[in-house]
Formats: structure tokens, C-alpha cells, sequence
């Protein structure tokens, strides 16, 4: 016997109750001050924020790759799912898709802070310079996010047959894979693609990207799910919470090892100015607690959490592993942006001129420093803060998450 | 206005002359405005060979994080100054990277910022392997109160490519005195150099002398291996030379 997997039973999310109306004010307060911070870097310029002419990319840079990387997983699993038929993940495929959209966009939004000029953000779709990768990923991510727009819509729709639903939904799997490995390839191609950046200038950036993409992605559904089943008493089964633990352990191991040949790598070679970039990272650098984060905190740690049955089949370690997750996977970013610009290829005294005066202090840097401030925190906690607020409304909009199928013989 | 006929703008610097003593660097802050922080051109202290080193993976690490210090122990010490603005890269970085197209190649091959067009996203900045862009972080601060220095917007082809009052949140770097070669005068760091270290010419015309000492003279571009191929180049220190 066949079980009707085309028409699940939606499950409507139980009314929000005082608790939650309190977490979504909170939220909301939270997008407030993130965009009053950014109101007043508006009157100050980005000299409110602690980027300078050294380290020009900072903690913007980081969040939107980090963001456009969590937008993977979702639609990457809801189309694998598709693809290659894994019926365990599939009560999660709208909610993948959801968070889906719903990252890309507020990744979108990131690049606007970090504009010095955001008044003329237009001009990008007016002037396009088909050479730079940064119109490549505007495309792709505009691209991405209208293919998750549409993939929700077919997906919740009730009107659609069964059958015509389960048929449109697969070919946009076959359309949407592409589509993710694609959007995080370019995203990697921002820094990939330069010379002057020894760092970041690895073929392995691509395949890294996508790893990292699925990797964090997959953790921001299984926290959403976890959310879901705490909240709203839905149960998934529990092929699916072992689907999601096996996803993210293997991508730990994966993205781990990809981090590693590029150590090696530069190890062995020992070019100098390769060298710099990695020492600053390694333990005894300057930002060795960034490596100890991406190794040890995210990355280790959760993929123990995640391999011992005895332990990951606990909700509150799946969950605690899936924020370890997304610690981890943060940490890359800063490693990789700020591994780039802190070693200069001409690093050589006095320094980079810096763009900005203090009396008293030089005008140059030689040792590069980075200290984000409030400005840059408030308006990533805004945006991050947004990102919770939008999930969890278009969740209780379109609750997108169908009740397990019981497991059947045929 | 451009000249009628295409130039290859270029120019030569000469390590054996250069004395460190960074009057084309402030010579340059003064003639374009550069607001307090700015430097569109600094003076590197490096070693000997630096620039005659083949590829960035062989650059010679400092001798200290200050300037003037030189490499070796007493008395077989050694030093060369390396004078580093906007290389005027043939296959400039920045001008690929530029989302907006404000950065860009003129008629005769400067690369140039649009003003009016930067989105200050600060692409370029991450993409030049010289190092020589400057961001406008914050309100530009002058030295002095009144103009010093050039003074006036500056337009090629209709688009800003200087003005004094700088607009925060754009990136800038050094025009090669677009609005003095235009003119036919020299970049002032040229013209300022008090020991003749620059010479300053067009590539295109065989005779002239920057391509009697690119063709002859055994200057070299930086970082070549990057394939930027730059159009300033170097005269490295050559000892036998000096003896």
C-alpha cells in the first residue's frame, strides 16, 4: 500500500499565546535598535564603524556570506529530497524553502550597510559591469530568491492537484539545485576570483562555500524544526532527526577537510606571504580564537554531538549542535575576510594609509587591526533579529510543515 | 580636455635616486586635496630587491614595522625606498571588480574614479594588490581652512574624476594628475622629486625616455607575476652602478 505522501495534512500552528507575542516584541525592539544604528551611521558615515583602509570588509561582509551560505540548505534539501527522493526530509522541504527565502533576502539587505554610498544601490542594475563577480552574485541572488518564492507558492497552494503539485515541485527541484550551488560558487567567487589576495585566491573556495552552505543551512532547519516540535507539539519521525544529524555530520567532515587541505597546502609551501595570512589564524595568532571556534566549538564538538546516537536522539543536544553549527560556520567567514585583508601582498612599513585621522596616532598601519563596534553589532543583531521575525510569521502564514507520513510496506 | 592623439601614459621611478624623503608624497596630498589621513602615495621601506624579486610569492619580509630601518646586520646593512601610488594597471583588478563601472580606464589609459558613480562598496579596495586605494570613512578633514592645491572639480568625458570636496563614502586613489597631464604638464610628484628619481613619458612613442628605460634601461613592473602589468615600473637598486 501506497501512502499519499502528495497531499500531507498541513498542521496549523497552535495560536501564539503570551509567550510568543512577548519573543516577537522582543524581536521587533531588537530590528528597532538595529535600524536606529544604522540611521546614525547614515549621519556619521562608515567611520562609525571600526573598518578601516587595512581591513575594509568586516563584520557586514561576514553576515552576508554567512547568510547567503544558510540560504543553501533549506532549498538544497527540499530539492535533494526531490532529486533523490529522501522521504525522510521531505516534511521539512517547505520549511527548508522558507528559510530559504527568507535568508537570501535579509543577506541581500546586509549589503546595504555596508555601502558607503546606499543611496546609490541602484545604479547597480543602471551601470552593470558584467566583469565583476559582485554583479554575478546581485543575479544569482535575485534569481535565487524568486525561484524560493515560487517553490513556496507551488508548494502551499492549495487549489493545485496532488499529482500536478508533485510533478511541478520536481522539476523545480532539478531546477533549484543548480540554482544553490550556483548562487554559493559566486558568492565564493567574490573572493576566490583575486590575485591580490593570496588567502582567499583557492579553486577549493567554491566547493568550500557550497559545503559550509549545506552545513549551516541544514542546522537553521533542524533549529527551526526543533523550534516547531517544542512549541507546536509536532512530531517528525525519527528517521528525520537522524536524516538531519547525518546531513550536518558529514558536512562537518567534509567542510573540515577542505579547510585543512588549504592549511596543508600553504604549510608545505611555506610561500611567505601565504604564510602570513594563516599564521595570524592558527593558534598563537591574532585571531586564533577564531580557528578554535571553526575547529573545536563548530566543528568538533558538534559533529561528536552529532555521531553518538545516544546523544543526538536528546533535542537539546541536536539543538545545542546545531548552534554550534552556525558558531562554527560564522567563524569561517570571519576567518576567511579577515584572513585576506590583514596581510597586505605589499606589506611593507609604514603601512596602508588608513583614511581617517586621529591626532596623536599615525596616519598608517602596519599590523592591521579590526575592532568592530556598536554600530556594526546593533545593526547585525537588527538583521539577524529580522531574519528570526520574518521565519517565524511566514511560518505561522503558510504553516509550512506537513506531519511525517507513518512508514509503510509496500 | 584628452589630448587628440592616444597616449600611454607611464612612468619610471628610479630606487637609485630615491632619497625616502616623501616630497612626492606630500606634494601629492597637497595638489589634490587629500583630506587628513589620506595618502594616494607612500614611500615603502624595503629591500634592495624587492623589486627586482620575480613574484609576490618572493617579496622580502620588513626589517621592522618602521620606516627607514634598514635590513642586515652592521655593516653589511642594505635599504631601498619603493615609492607605491596607483600602478596604472593595463589589466587593472579594480576595474574589473567594480560593480558600477566608476572606476575606469580613460582614453589614454589612466584608470580613474567617477565620483558621482562610486557605490562605496569598497570591492576595488579588496581587489588591488598595491594597497594604494583610500576609502572616505567619515567627513574629509583638511589640513588648513583655505584651498591649497588643485582646487576645482575636475571632469573626463563628463565624469568627476576629482573634486576637492570629497563626498563621504567613496573610494579614491591617485589620477596621475589627470588635469595637469591633460594640459601637458607633468604629475607634480614628478615635477616636485628633488632628486629627479621620476621621469615620466609616453609608452606608446618608442623614443621617449620611460621607454628607452623599459626597453634598455632594465626597469621592471611590480608584481609582475600578478599580470596586472602595471605602467609605472622601477629601476631597481643596482650596486655596481653606484660603486
Amino acid at each position: 500500500m501506497a501512502t499519499r505522501v502528495e497531499t500531507p495534512p498541513a498542521v496549523r500552528p497552535t495560536s501564539l499565546g503570551r509567550l510568543g507575542r512577548g519573543f516577537l516584541v522582543a524581536v521587533g525592539l531588537l530590528v528597532l535598535w538595529g535600524l536606529s544604528a544604522w540611521i546614525y551611521q547614515l549621519t556619521q558615515g562608515l567611520i562609525a564603524t571600526g573598518m578601516r583602509d587595512v581591513v575594509s570588509w568586516g563584520v557586514y561582509i561576514f553576515t552576508f556570506a554567512f547568510l547567503v551560505g544558510l540560504s543553501a540548505g533549506g532549498l538544497i534539501m527540499a530539492s535533494a529530497a526531490e532529486v533523490f527522493g529522501v522521504t525522510s526530509l521531505k516534511p521539512l522541504a517547505r520549511l527548508g524553502v522558507l528559510t530559504a527565502a527568507v535568508c537570501v533576502l535579509v543577506a541581500a539587505m546586509t549589503i546595504i550597510p555596508d555601502l558607503g554610498k546606499a543611496k546609490r544601490i541602484w545604479e547597480l542594475f543602471r551601470y552593470p559591469n558584467w566583469t565583476s563577480p559582485l554583479i554575478w552574485d546581485i543575479i544569482i541572488i535575485l534569481v535565487y530568491f524568486a525561484f524560493a518564492v515560487v517553490d513556496l507558492t507551488v508548494m502551499s497552494r492549495r487549489s493545485m492537484a496532488p499529482s500536478k503539485r508533485a510533478k511541478t515541485l520536481r522539476v523545480l527541484a532539478y531546477v533549484g539545485l543548480p540554482t544553490a550551488v550556483l548562487l554559493h560558487s559566486i558568492t565564493a567567487w567574490i573572493f576566490g576570483l583575486q590575485i591580490s589576495r593570496p588567502w582567499w585566491n583557492t579553486a577549493l573556495l567554491a566547493p568550500l562555500f557550497v559545503t559550509s552552505a549545506i552545513l549551516s543551512g541544514t542546522a537553521l532547519v533542524a533549529l527551526a524544526a526543533l523550534a516547531v516540535r517544542r512549541f507546536d507539539g509536532i512530531e517528525f519521525s525519527e528517521r528525520t532527526w537522524t536524516a538531519l544529524a547525518a546531513l550536518m555530520a558529514t558536512t562537518i567532515a567534509v567542510d573540515l577537510f577542505l579547510v585543512a587541505s588549504d592549511y596543508i597546502t600553504i604549510l608545505w609551501g611555506n610561500v611567505p606571504r601565504e604564510r602570513a595570512a594563516l599564521d595570524t589564524v592558527l593558534p598563537g595568532g591574532s585571531w586564533q580564537w577564531v580557528f578554535w571556534l571553526e575547529w573545536v566549538v563548530g566543528g568538533i564538538v558538534p559533529f561528536v554531538l552529532l555521531v553518538v546516537p545516544r546523544l543526538r536522539r536528546n533535542p537539546a543536544v541536536l539543538a545545542l549542535a546545531s548552534f554550534l553549527v552556525l558558531v562554527g560556520v560564522y567563524a569561517f567567514r570571519i576567518e576567511l575576510v579577515v584572513g585576506g585583508m590583514i596581510t597586505p601582498l605589499l606589506h611593507l612599513p609604514p603601512g596602508i594609509a588608513l583614511g581617517s585621522y586621529t591626532p596623536g596616532q599615525s596616519s598608517f598601519q602596519y599590523f592591521a587591526v579590526y575592532h568592530p563596534t556598536w554600530v556594526e553589532y546593533a545593526i547585525l543583531i537588527g538583521l539577524l533579529s529580522f531574519l528570526t521575525l520574518l521565519i517565524t510569521l511566514g511560518y505561522r502564514w503558510l504553516h509550512p510543515v506537513e506531519r511525517s507520513q507513518p512508514e509503510t510496506v509496500s | 580636455m584628452a589630448a587628440s592623439t592616444t597616449k600611454r601614459w607611464g612612468m619610471v621611478i628610479d630606487q637609485n635616486r630615491c632619497i625616502g624623503c616623501w616630497t612626492c608624497a606630500v606634494g601629492c596630498k597637497e595638489i589634490n586635496n587629500e583630506p587628513l589621513g589620506f595618502w594616494w602615495n607612500r614611500i615603502l621601506t624595503a629591500a634592495p630587491g624587492e623589486t627586482t624579486g620575480e613574484s609576490s610569492s618572493a617579496l622580502v619580509d620588513p626589517a621592522s614595522e618602521n620606516i627607514d630601518v634598514p635590513h642586515g646586520t652592521f655593516p653589511d646593512v642594505s635599504m631601498a625606498y619603493l615609492p607605491v601610488a596607483c600602478q596604472h594597471c593595463e589589466d587593472a583588478p579594480c576595474v574589473k571588480v567594480c560593480p558600477v563601472g566608476a572606476t575606469f580606464r580613460d582614453d589614454n589609459g589612466t584608470v580613474l574614479v567617477d565620483y558621482d558613480r562610486c557605490i562605496g562598496c569598497r570591492y576595488c579596495m579588496a581587489a588591488c594588490p598595491y594597497g594604494i586605494r583610500v576609502f572616505n570613512w567619515g567627513e574629509a578633514e583638511q589640513p588648513v581652512d583655505f584651498t591649497i592645491g588643485y582646487g576645482k572639480d575636475y571632469r573626463t568625458d563628463g565624469r568627476l574624476v576629482f573634486t576637492p570636496d570629497r563626498p563621504r563614502g567613496v573610494v579614491e586613489k591617485c589620477t596621475l594628475c589627470v588635469e595637469r597631464i591633460d594640459e601637458g604638464v607633468q604629475p607634480f610628484c614628478v615635477e616636485v622629486c628633488p632628486v629627479g628619481a621620476r621621469v615620466f613619458g609616453d609608452l606608446a612613442d618608442p623614443e621617449s625616455e620611460v621607454s628607452q628605460l623599459v626597453d634598455e634601461g632594465g626597469a621592471v613592473q611590480l608584481l609582475p607575476d600578478l599580470g596586472t602589468d602595471p605602467r609605472v615600473f622601477y629601476l631597481p637598486v643596482d650596486r655596481e652602478r653606484n660603486v
